[in-house]
């Protein structure tokens, strides 16, 4: 084994401050390891650059990146509650439009903050047409407080108030089916992104940031700690997730759908399961527990005839290769 | 208050409304939290573990894939001087090993090689790297692909180089190969380019005959031994040899030498090697009307399914003679010459077997399956022993030169031997290789350091590429005359065009080696890799930040390559 | 200029001359008027300001939050439900420092429900760190909102300025209003010294360790000293602009010099000072307005106290189980001085409940009789209580002999 060349004694920091690329989310921060949310939080911002103002709503980011006197942000930043960040996108972004300042406003929820609590605000915020892009870390329960099941939780998942047990196997309810009710809205631009596909997730936000009114973003992000992997898998769980069909890639623009990530190579739930704990109960040898992998496997074939998301053909292995790397970090750009 | 300020105090006293300031995360080192370092790790890839010419594949193809074709080529020669010649004749198991063959289709790499290869023998590029000579001075003996490659990385490390042939020109060997297979000129191209370094070449020296052992020992530092084999083995069925008999090799030197061959109407060739096949092509092409190959080996196809031992011929070669007319009769061997007075007319045929027992091949004939093939002429290409003159003391009673593991002939401090003519020969490729081994261990001899281990390569498992981040493609499919035209001695196969041979070096899926893909940038959760590209010429792309990095794995795990590996801290 | 107009029309039109950016409502009787009368000012371009009509008080005052943090001066108002729904924001907007003005059109809260007046609603919220300022009239309220945001802005505090809610905001009363020259020149441009900005970013409202969350708090508490002397100079400068005063922190009419004394906020001063006027109040009186209760002014008070023997202090809300809020404070602020008087906590004109002359003459009356701690309520009618030995069994006794839930009074 040839070790990688030794490049001697570099300045770290000076090489960190001339990264070439825009670092909204600065190192240091204290998210767990493999953290999804981290990872897609930086990549929002790589993609929407510095002049943003940030709203974010209480969980894991808000907590994890600003202990004072720390702030991982490199960005304008407000935090103010759980529930209401989408109306505080709306009064900074009103001021803004009576200033005459174009700096553009995001708001950051997980799906506590977006499924449950501070869905009014959101649905408020899109009726009322202000230009923000709300994007919703979507990790799938309440992970700052613990685990415990949201609104998004998906159907069998275990969380600390879903529990697995004799007489229950997990969640009994849907996730809910948020896009939808987002779309009714009408609003212009809609997308789900996950961070397995950082490039198709970095061209949506360039998409919505581009379009004027409100936009809504519905990121998956794979929480290591609350479903239970390991932090090298973050990547790997979530697309999986979307290889399943359990979290199509969607666009959509005025409530229609307009682009689809087209999945190749369909991979059973189980596959996606079997690398979380909070399906585990599913796989055991039981009539309840098939029967809810069953259901899960439904919902993802659902999702795929829904959706039309087989793709056909000896055609890239997503709609527009944006998990396919190229020599010298071209994908990127 | 100025915001713009950080001001001293900040963490000592709170701020109105508890505000912090940008990127102040900085301060907390979550490097402390990691109980496992990722590592950028370059690991063999199969095609350099198996080349044997140990060339260094992915690094020239994803120079080439860069469009950087003379820093691809300056890549490559640093292992093997001669990659015109190689990307025609090697058998390339490179791209039998190929990761990217379990994928789609391996990638083209020899197609990769000829045009690095021929682009600058069009270009007249220099090699790189050559210092000034020194005061050592070394002996090659035989300029065939194990001498030429010796002398020339002896050479590159300031050495001094007589090279003794018994030829006129340089190429030993590789210049019997038909031209439709290896243009005379690119041999010759190349052989010169390495000539033409410094190396004092003395042609037409034969060793025994125009130069002894013992004035090369007195007057040199060392020796190094490549002569290849030269005298073909003697040939005969059941004690019968015919009168007019040419032995195969005999025939290629004819044809390069004068230009002309005898015109049979049916001929029989005995034997399943490079020789047999090269032989059967030309004569086809010169005019003689039927050419049969007999070997009791096997034809080289789909060789999993097979029980017996293969032609030892290139695969692909073997292909192409069928294609254009050679027909071969494998599984058989000779079993009678009918002869005529002392003339052949035909050979009887029998069923026969190789077959691997015990780690050598035996021979198995079944009486009874004969059948009569009527032929004028029967020619033996059935391999060449090593030519004695002059290596008496070293060879004792053996037909071999017996040779360490560092290339030393036993027994002796300051010869070395390769090429052909120690066992376990036969590619070109393979001769490069071990002119460059020898020629690396002469130089710590000269320079009297002690003997450097070198590890065998372990290429990257298949399991270790994460291949969700390729794409399948097409791939690209050299340029063939067809059989039908195929009747001069002009090239079958073409050097690919630019963008085209750029694209398939750009299908390499890099194993071991780093893609500059980003990834392990991109997917940081805790932007602790960081990118080098355009600060301080560092030689390496990316950096892991450890004060930062909290140990995940992701970039290991989400690495394409396999150039992340995970080491447990301490 | 001087004009007859209804006290929501009024205020409407204060917030207007201090030009705000930011309007965010949602709607609440009895604010409405206030906000629809913003709402045709933007209309009609003599407001340039954007109106964020919120699905709920509580976006409204995180829009506001949120407006204000981005540099532009914010304005809502509120009443409540209205001002509890957005309890949560409130606290948020304080412990930020974000200078926000706010009208609550003070309302008693449910449940039962009434829509009818009372100070239920800003005192449920009196510790979540606002200033709250409390308008006898009309021309107190225009006056006050404009010393509001000049407060507001300097002590980076939000104010909530209380006008109680019909009485005051459905009432047309002559109003001097102020010209937009004589605003301007006592109101300078709003600059947020934390303004969030691209271009000078910082993180706001962040996570405080135990080792400095007493001293965010401090800082907070502290502030509100700062507010005391802000109040004071506001109205002293805008008198000097307006001819007008507010009455400062607290504010002393009737007998100045009598030992007996009353103490309120809000508009029902305006009913005190004319029933002692007319001498229905039976006796010389010393009447006392307590303008700011946050901060509150204990020194103020200790003043405008001295020499009296006894006070009836009126709360216009009531803590369950433990009294008068108002006159628990005031109680508090004079404890332990040497001549503290005797304190009549009276819990009255809850609910819309109109106090009168009477009212407050058999508040006086009751304090002669009073012990130390006593609370009443005023007006209240015993035989509007269930008798003490009928509890009902089910809710079928329970159900009312007449149809008419609102009986003419006799």
């Amino acid at each position: 084994m040839a070790s990688a060349s030794d490049p001697g004694p570099v300045d770290l920091a000076e090489l960190r401050a001339a990264q070439p690329r825009f670092s909204g989310l600065e190192s240091g921060h204290g998210a767990c390891q493999g953290c999804g949310q981290a990872l897609a939080a930086r990549l929002v911002l790589e993609a929407a650059g510095p002049d943003v103002i940030v709203a974010n709503a209480t969980g894991c980011l808000e907590i994890f990146t600003t202990p004072w006197p720390l702030s991982a942000w490199n960005v304008a930043w407000i935090h103010s509650l759980f529930e209401n960040v989408a109306a505080v996108a709306s009064g900074i972004e009103a001021a803004l439009k009576i200033q005459g300042r174009n700096t553009k406003v995001l708001a950051f929820a997980g799906d506590g903050g977006t499924f449950d609590i501070g869905f009014q605000a959101l649905s408020g915020m899109l009726e009322r047409n202000h230009d923000v892009l709300f994007v919703c870390f979507d990790n799938e329960a309440y992970m700052n407080t613990g685990i415990q099941r949201s609104g998004s939780t998906p159907l069998g998942a275990w969380t600390t108030t879903s529990p697995a047990g004799k007489t229950r196997q997990g969640k009994r309810h849907l996730k809910k089916d948020l896009l939808t009710i987002i779309a009714a809205h009408g609003i212009p631009y809609a997308a789900t992104a996950s961070v397995a596909y950082p490039s198709d997730l970095r061209s949506k936000v360039r998409r919505a940031l581009s379009t004027e009114g409100p936009s809504f973003l519905l990121l998956h992000s794979p929480c290591p700690l609350g479903w239970g992997h390991d932090s090298s898998l973050t990547i790997a769980v979530d697309r999986l997730a979307v290889e399943s069909g359990l979290f199509p890639l969607l666009e959509l623009a005025r409530g229609q759908v307009i682009g689809r990530m087209a999945i190749r190579t369909v991979r059973p739930v189980r596959e996606y399961a079997e690398l979380q704990s909070r399906f585990g109960h599913l796989l055991a040898d039981s009539p309840e527990a098939h029967e809810g992998l069953e259901h899960l496997q439904a919902i993802a074939d659902a999702n795929i005839e829904r959706y039309g998301l087989l793709a056909s053909g000896p055609e890239p292995r997503d709609s527009e290769g944006a998990d396919t790397v190229r020599r010298g970090g071209t994908r990127w750009a | 208050m100025g915001l713009e300020n950080k001001g001293p105090d900040r963490a000592d006293r709170v701020t109105p409304g508890g505000i912090a300031f940008p990127g102040t995360s900085l301060e907390n080192r979550t490097g402390s939290w990691r109980l496992m370092r990722p590592l950028f790790e370059t690991a063999p890839s199969p095609c350099h573990a198996v080349c044997p010419a140990q060339e260094n594949i992915p690094d020239y193809l994803s120079l080439m894939a860069r469009d950087e074709p003379r820093r691809a080529w300056e890549v490559l020669v640093s292992d093997n001087p001669m990659p015109a010649v190689t990307g025609r004749v090697c058998p390339h198991p490179c791209e039998t090993d190929c990761h990217r063959g379990r994928f789609d289709a391996p990638v083209s790499i020899h197609s990769v090689e000829r045009f690095l290869g021929d682009a600058a023998l069009r270009e007249g590029w220099p090699y790189p790297a050559i210092p000034p000579l020194g005061e050592d001075k070394v002996a090659v003996v035989g300029a065939g692909p194990a001498g030429l490659s010796c002398a020339y990385h002896l050479r590159r490390q300031g050495i001094r180089v007589s090279l003794f042939d018994q030829f006129p020109e340089a190429g030993g060997t590789c210049r019997i190969i038909p031209d439709y297979r290896l243009p005379s000129l690119v041999l010759s191209g190349e052989a010169e380019r390495i000539l033409g370094l410094g190396i004092t070449f003395y042609p037409g020296k034969k060793l025994g005959r125009d130069v002894s052992l013992e004035e090369l020992e007195a007057d040199y530092a060392a020796v190094f031994l490549s002569p290849g084999r030269q005298r073909s083995r003697a040939f005969s069925v059941a004690h019968s040899v015919p009168a007019n008999l040419h032995h195969g090799i005999d025939l290629l030197w004819t044809w390069k030498n004068v230009g002309a061959l005898p015109r049979w109407d049916r001929v029989v060739i005995v034997g399943g090697g490079n020789t047999a096949i090269d032989l059967a092509r030309t004569l086809l092409r010169t005019g003689t009307g039927e050419v049969h190959v007999v070997t009791d080996e096997e034809i080289p196809v789909d060789r999993e399914s097979q029980k017996g031992w293969p032609m030892p011929a290139i695969a692909r070669e073997v292909g192409l003679a069928i294609g254009e007319g050679v027909r071969i009769h494998a599984g058989r061997s000779i079993g009678r010459l009918l002869l005529r007075e002392d003339r052949v007319v035909g050979v009887e045929l029998v069923h026969a077997l190789k077959e691997l027992e015990a780690k050598s091949p035996v021979h198995r004939a079944f009486p009874g399956t004969e059948t009569v093939l009527e032929a004028d002429q029967v020619i033996p290409a059935v391999g060449q022993d090593l030519d004695s003159e002059g290596l008496e003391r070293l060879l004792k009673s053996r037909d071999h030169l017996a040779v360490s593991n560092d290339g030393r002939v036993e027994g002796n401090e300051r010869i070395f031997a390769g090429g052909d003519a120690v066992p376990g020969g036969g590619l070109v490729s393979a001769a490069i290789g071990s002119g460059h081994r020898i020629a690396l261990k002469i130089g710590a001899l000269l320079r009297g350091e002690g003997p450097s281990a070198v590890p065998a390569l372990v290429p990257l498992p298949y399991s270790g590429l994460n291949l969700h981040y390729f794409d399948h493609g097409s791939s690209y499919e050299p340029m063939e005359r067809a059989p039908g035209a195929r009747n001069g001695f002009d090239e079958i196969e073409t050097t690919g065009s630019s963008d085209l041979i750029r694209a398939e070096a750009d299908r390499c899926l890099s194993c071991g080696h780093c893609l500059e893909c980003d990834n392990c940038w991109v997917l940081c959760p805790d932007g602790a890799v960081l990118k080098t590209a355009g600060f301080g010429n560092l030689p390496v792309p990316y950096l892991f930040d450890y004060e930062y990095c909290k140990g995940c794995g992701l970039c290991a795990r989400e690495c394409p390559s396999g150039h992340i590996r995970m080491v447990p801290e301490e | 200029m001087r004009d007859i107009l209804e006290g929501s029309e009024a205020i409407a039109r204060a917030v207007a001359l201090c030009r705000p950016q930011v309007v965010a409502a949602y709607p609440i009787t009895p604010q409405t008027h206030i906000v629809e009368g913003l709402a045709r000012l933007i209309a009609d371009g003599l407001l340039d300001a954007e109106l964020v009509s919120v699905e709920s008080e509580f976006s409204a005052a995180s829009v506001v939050l949120g407006a204000a943090s981005a540099g532009s001066r914010s304005y809502t108002a509120s009443a409540s439900q209205g001002i509890l729904l957005m309890g949560e924001v409130l606290y948020n907007i304080s412990g930020m420092r974000v200078p926000v003005v706010l009208t609550c059109a003070n309302r008693a809260v449910s449940a039962p429900v009434s829509i009818w007046n009372d100070h239920q609603d800003s005192m449920a919220v009196r510790d979540s760190g606002w200033i709250q300022l409390y308008c006898a009239d009309n021309q107190e309220a225009v006056d006050t909102t404009i010393q509001a945001f000049r407060i507001s802005e300097r002590v980076e505090l939000p104010v909530m300025v209380c006008v109680d809610g019909f009485t005051l905001t459905h009432t047309l009363e002559p109003i001097d209003l102020p010209d937009q020259a004589q605003v301007d020149r006592f109101l300078p441009p709003f600059r947020f010294t934390r303004k969030l900005s691209s271009e000078h970013p910082f993180s706001a409202g962040t996570l405080v360790s135990p080792d400095f969350f007493t001293e965010m708090r401090y800082l907070q508490h502290a502030a509100f000293e700062q507010a005391a002397r802000e109040i004071l100079s506001a109205d002293r400068d805008w008198s000097g602009i307006a001819g007008r005063s507010c009455g400062g922190l607290i504010a002393v009419e009737g007998d100045r010099e009598a030992p007996t004394g009353i103490l309120v906020m809000g508009s029902v001063f305006g009913t005190l000072l004319d029933a002692h006027r007319s001498g229905d109040l039976g006796r010389p009186v010393r009447l006392i307005r307590l303008r700011s209760f946050r901060p509150f002014p204990t020194e103020a008070l200790r003043k405008a106290t001295e020499g009296l023997a006894a006070l009836v202090v009126l709360d216009r809300s009531l803590s369950p189980g433990s009294g008068g809020i108002v006159s628990h404070e005031v109680r508090s602020a004079l404890y332990g001085l040497p001549s503290a008087p005797r304190i009549l906590s009276v819990a009255g004109g809850l609910g819309g409940r109109d106090l009168r002359a009477e009212s407050f003459r058999t508040m006086l009356e009751g304090l002669d009789h009073a012990g130390e701690w006593d609370l009443r309520f005023a007006d209240l009618d015993p035989d509007r209580l269930p008798k003490a030995d009928s509890a009902p069994e089910s809710l079928a006794d329970a159900a009312p002999k007449s149809t008419n839930p609102f009986p003419e009074k006799e």
